[in-house]
């Protein structure tokens, strides 16, 4: 390469680079680096004061922090393992199913896909309305079919606010999984299927042998995804929930635990920036952690066709 | 093709938005100065009071925003931190916005700027004061009280004559109503700040009033006092008369229940009529203080300073401000808050017509008692209300004791409060 | 064969189930909000007769809905354009130059897509005041930007990569320079990349709340989503209006779904689907 191009390629290099960089590195890495320092002072409001050690740490695990930290990370650990399994089977059933199907499959595209769409703020507001236990259509229909004992009140009763948060996040998501591993499906050489089929292999042995292997990179990639949504899970609870994770914070997470912390709220009284950002640090060393381990376990499996 | 388009629409779109939209302020001779509340039920009440100020007061408009009261606290403290707070700020009381006032973000009133404050006795005023330094921050302008609302055309349809006086004759009248086929109770167990509400009008007759918060305060007597023990298990008694499916109703539901006349009895505070009125405005309410535990104990009425207006510390337009402060505090706007919205003011020479109301104003005067969490225990965390909001949701679906609830209130505020520090 | 025809059935059974599921709550809330709100207390299942249009007046006026779409679309418009640019820039460069910083550079931004602005929220927060750039739609453009930056470069550089270096050399000979090479000869190939990288951007940030209430104090800056939430809380028990406003706000996203409902599938699932 002549050096005159040489020059100028490094010069557009750096025209067309840097911004880019600048940006990224003024608002993501130096506010994420900060974070992790912030854990270590502790804090008068939003005033940094002393240097603190880790004494933000010890109060995060310590009363009246622990308890709700406890109850916040088995939400988010029951909600990872039922979104998990639910999510992602549901979510291969309608990708497998919109295979095999010929009609109406562009309408069953648009039509799976479509709660994905909508912001949570829509959703959470719509599924409250829907169960609210004196004019939501569900308990309506369920007093109507005769089983009034079901009719209950399905997201303020402490039992069962999580799971319906957890339907509620189902009905929202499933369509992403279902259109990856539709694409997934879609990438798989039809020549195996069809030669198993010549072979005289039944639909559920050509799934388990062939399809669901050959489907491995995108069971990753939902895995991950899921893994880190489940311990980031913040928006659908807070517009529901509220930021105490009401009722009588069943449906409280860890993120929605951060934000108090930082922000404060009504009944919680004055924030505490110190522990809030040593929260911050445990929660993104847990998700930082997960999903590089989970994403190396995982690639082990994807086979190449 | 396709792809070009919306390409060109966006960019389209965005340059004619940005060149036509109306985002930076016009110029204008007027001053705007914000103001902010938690009560979206009052708003109404507000812009037609900031009305008559502008009237006034030419030259100064006032923009009242109300806010979302469970995240009030979180968008003030941002804001106030932000330095984009509002001029004038609808201030909890007491230790409710404590770690603000200490972080100086409200200006010290003074009696002469405000001379409204003279006329405040100090127990009022106490509810607008800092936490650390006992400074002036705010003018309290109502003073709320607990106790049972009624409807008195449901009582008469279900036969209850005479109004409850002691705890047992209560239940009788939510009986007679049950049996007349209407809701003996409207609260519901979907909002915590309700139910503490609910805890704060029955409670003091169990747990022994201004007596028992003076001990308290003081470090003579506890949380896990059987009283108070009893005072919380009287909530839990009452949820077998609150709505069926009571703990997935929220609070506006519940008070909807009661407006809409399906409810015979709310138990809570007066600033519900206002409420209640703008739902069903042919609604007629009664009042009544909450009844005696048994035929020995007292009643009481829970009251507090409720609430007062305050100064950003940082405003650039002090003189606009605390004209609306000085409008805030005046016989008239005092007269409207009883008129309209049935607040109890606390500007003197207001004349109290509403027969409700005037019941309530009698009875406070002579069976007043602090409202234990809000007056003593919000200082700092955890407060007392952040255990037991969640808590009374618990406890009336049976997930926790009275006495389990007592014993954590008791680690929560002994963990801070120096005069209980190390009783249980 | 028969096999093979009845799970056929079986799987469009399944479909049709979840459009059901789908649908039917929607549906619910459309009809809803065309019904005037006491009437819906009284009977909540029942088809809207006369349209009861008041409600979505109401929620455009009074709910100042007006003034959310417009700073919704500002916030969001602005930082698709600066995302656009920036990512097409640093694209062609990390995707089609060789030097020596390349592959480092390009795993720094790429590690930029662990860090949600959630957990950052703080110190972005003292930033931006400490720039004088709180309650400000800039700042929220450049916070957004900035977030959406790493997958956008990671979309657009693999992009750039994929065309051939022919083009380069001969746009070269032609005499063409760096950034005529890239605006006049490549920027039009990529662009099925850009319209990938505009919705995979774009509706994040047009459905986000979370940032708008922490950034955004003065109430004629609120956005759609954020106004939302004042709004209910405005709102609460007037059923009618509430549903309006849920319709109103959900409303843009579905019909330009339903127009590019293709291109919006391979938008959003871009980087999880390979191929």
């Amino acid at each position: 390469m002549s050096s005159a191009l040489r020059r100028e390629q490094n010069r557009t290099t750096g025209t067309l680079l840097i911004p880019a960089l600048a940006v990224i590195i003024i608002f993501t890495t130096i506010p994420a680096l900060t974070t992790l320092s912030y854990a270590f002072f502790s804090w008068d409001g939003f005033q940094r004061s002393t240097f603190a050690g880790f004494e933000n740490f010890q109060k995060l695990f310590a009363y009246p922090y622990l308890d709700q930290l406890i109850a916040a990370l088995r939400h988010n650990t029951i909600a990872f393992v039922v979104i998990m399994t639910c999510q992602t089977s549901f979510g291969l059933l309608f990708a497998y199913a919109m295979f095999r199907v010929k009609r109406g499959l562009r309408l069953y595209r648009v039509v799976v896909f479509l709660p994905v769409i909508f912001s949570l703020v829509v959703v959470g507001y719509l599924w409250q309305s829907l169960l609210d236990p004196y004019y939501g259509p569900i308990n309506q229909i369920i007093n109507g079919i005769g089983l009034p004992e079901f009719a209950k009140p399905w997201l303020g009763d402490t039992s069962t606010a999580l799971p319906t948060l957890m339907f509620i996040n189902l009905w929202r998501w499933v369509g992403f999984p279902a259109i990856v591993f539709l694409a997934g499906l879609n990438a798989i050489n039809s020549e195996y299927i069809e030669a198993a089929r010549i072979d005289g292999a039944s639909e559920g042995q050509i799934f388990r042998k062939i399809i669901f292997p050959l489907l491995a990179p995108s069971l990753t990639i939902i895995t991950v995804l899921t893994f880190i949504g489940a311990y980031e899970w913040f928006d659908l609870p807070f517009v529901i929930g509220g930021s105490n994770g009401s009722p009588a914070g069943a449906t409280d997470t860890l993120a929605l635990m951060f934000y108090r912390l930082s922000f404060g709220s009504i009944d919680s009284g004055a924030n505490n920036v110190g522990v809030g950002s040593a929260l911050g640090v445990l929660i993104f060393t847990l998700v930082g952690l997960g999903a590089a381990f989970g994403s190396a376990l995982l690639r082990r499996r994807e086979v190449e066709q | 093709m396709k792809i070009s388009k919306i390409r060109g629409l966006v960019a389209a779109l965005f340059a004619a938005v940005t060149v036509v939209a109306p985002g930076a302020s016009i110029a204008s001779a007027d001053t705007e100065i914000t103001f902010w509340s938690w009560r979206t039920e009052d708003k109404a009440f507000y812009e037609s009071q900031m009305k008559l100020f502008e009237a006034k007061n030419p030259g100064i408009t006032v923009k009242f925003t109300p806010y979302l009261n469970t995240e009030y606290n979180a968008i003030v403290a941002t804001a106030l931190t932000a330095g984009k707070g509002p001029d004038v700020i609808q201030m909890r009381p007491y230790g409710g916005m404590a770690n603000l006032s200490d972080a100086g973000n409200f200006m010290p009133l003074t009696t002469a700027e405000v001379p409204a404050l003279k006329k405040l006795p100090a127990g009022i005023l106490a509810g607008a004061q800092g936490y650390k330094d006992k400074k002036q921050y705010g003018l309290p302008y109502a003073v709320s009280a607990l106790g049972v609302m009624y409807n008195p055309d449901i009582l008469e349809k279900a036969g209850v004559g005479a109004l409850p006086q002691t705890w047992a004759q209560l239940q009788t009248a939510f009986d007679k109503v049950k049996k007349a086929g209407f809701l003996p109770l409207g609260n519901a167990g979907g909002n915590g700040p309700a139910l503490e509400q609910l805890h704060a009008t029955v409670g003091p007759t169990f747990y022994g009033g201004t007596a028992f918060f003076n001990d308290v305060v003081a470090g003579k007597k506890t949380f896990t006092d059987k009283g108070y023990v009893a005072s919380l298990k009287a909530v839990a008694d009452l949820a077998k008369w609150m709505p069926a499916n009571y703990q997935g109703i929220d609070y506006n539901t519940a008070r909807g229940l009661f407006a809409n006349e399906k409810a015979a009895f709310y138990i809570g505070g007066n600033y519900e009529i206002g409420y209640f009125r703008s739902l069903n405005p042919s609604i007629t309410i009664g009042w009544f203080p909450a009844p005696k535990a048994n035929a020995g104990a007292k009643r009481y009425v829970g009251t507090w300073a409720d609430g007062a207006y305050a100064i950003n510390a940082k405003t650039t337009q002090k003189a606009a401000a605390l004209k609306l402060i000085n409008f805030l505090g005046t016989k008239e706007f005092g007269q409207a808050l009883v008129d309209e919205i049935a607040f109890i003011p606390t500007a003197p020479y207001v004349k109290i017509n509403d027969p409700a109301v005037k019941e309530i104003n009698r009875w406070r005067t002579t069976l007043g008692t602090p409202f234990l969490n809000v007056v003593g225990f919000r200082f700092e965390n955890p407060t007392s209300s952040s255990i037991l909001q969640p808590g009374f949701q618990k406890l009336i679906v049976g997930g926790t004791t009275p006495e389990q609830l007592a014993k954590d209130v008791q680690t929560a505020v002994a963990s801070w409060y120096a005069p209980q520090k190390g009783k249980s | 064969m028969i096999r093979l025809f009845a799970s056929r059935t079986l799987f469009q059974s399944v479909l049709i189930i979840n459009s059901l599921v789908v649908l039917l709550p929607v549906f619910f809330l459309v009809n809803s909000s065309l019904r005037e709100s006491n009437e819906f207390a009284r009977t909540p299942f029942a088809l809207a007769r006369d349209p009861f249009w008041e409600n979505y007046q109401r929620v455009w006026s009074e709910g100042e809905f007006g003034s959310y779409f417009i700073n919704s679309l500002i916030i969001t418009g602005g930082s698709l354009i600066l995302i656009l640019i920036l990512a097409l820039g640093a694209g062609f460069v990390l995707g089609r130059y060789t030097f020596k910083g390349n592959n480092i550079t390009f795993v720094f931004i790429l590690t930029g897509m662990l860090v949600p602005a959630k957990l950052a929220i703080l110190p972005l927060f003292i930033q931006l005041k400490w720039m004088n750039l709180l309650d400000s739609r800039l700042g929220l453009i450049l916070v957004y930007t900035s977030a959406a930056l790493p997958a956008a470069i990671f979309i657009m550089s693999g992009f750039f990569k994929s065309l051939p270096t022919d083009l380069d050399n001969a746009a070269r000979i032609d005499g063409a320079s760096e950034f005529k090479l890239l605006l006049k000869v490549l920027v039009p190939l990529v662009r099925p990349g850009m319209v990938i990288v505009a919705i995979y951007s774009a509706i994040p940030i047009w459905n986000d709340f979370f940032l708008p209430l922490v950034f955004l104090q003065s109430p004629e800056k609120k956005t759609l989503m954020q106004g939302l939430t004042v709004f209910f809380g405005q709102y609460a028990s007037q059923w009618g209006v509430l549903f309006a406003g849920l319709c109103l706000a959900a409303l843009p996203l579905v019909v330009l779904y339903l127009i590019l409902s293709e291109q919006f599938i391979k938008g959003l699932t871009a980087g999880a689907v390979k191929g």
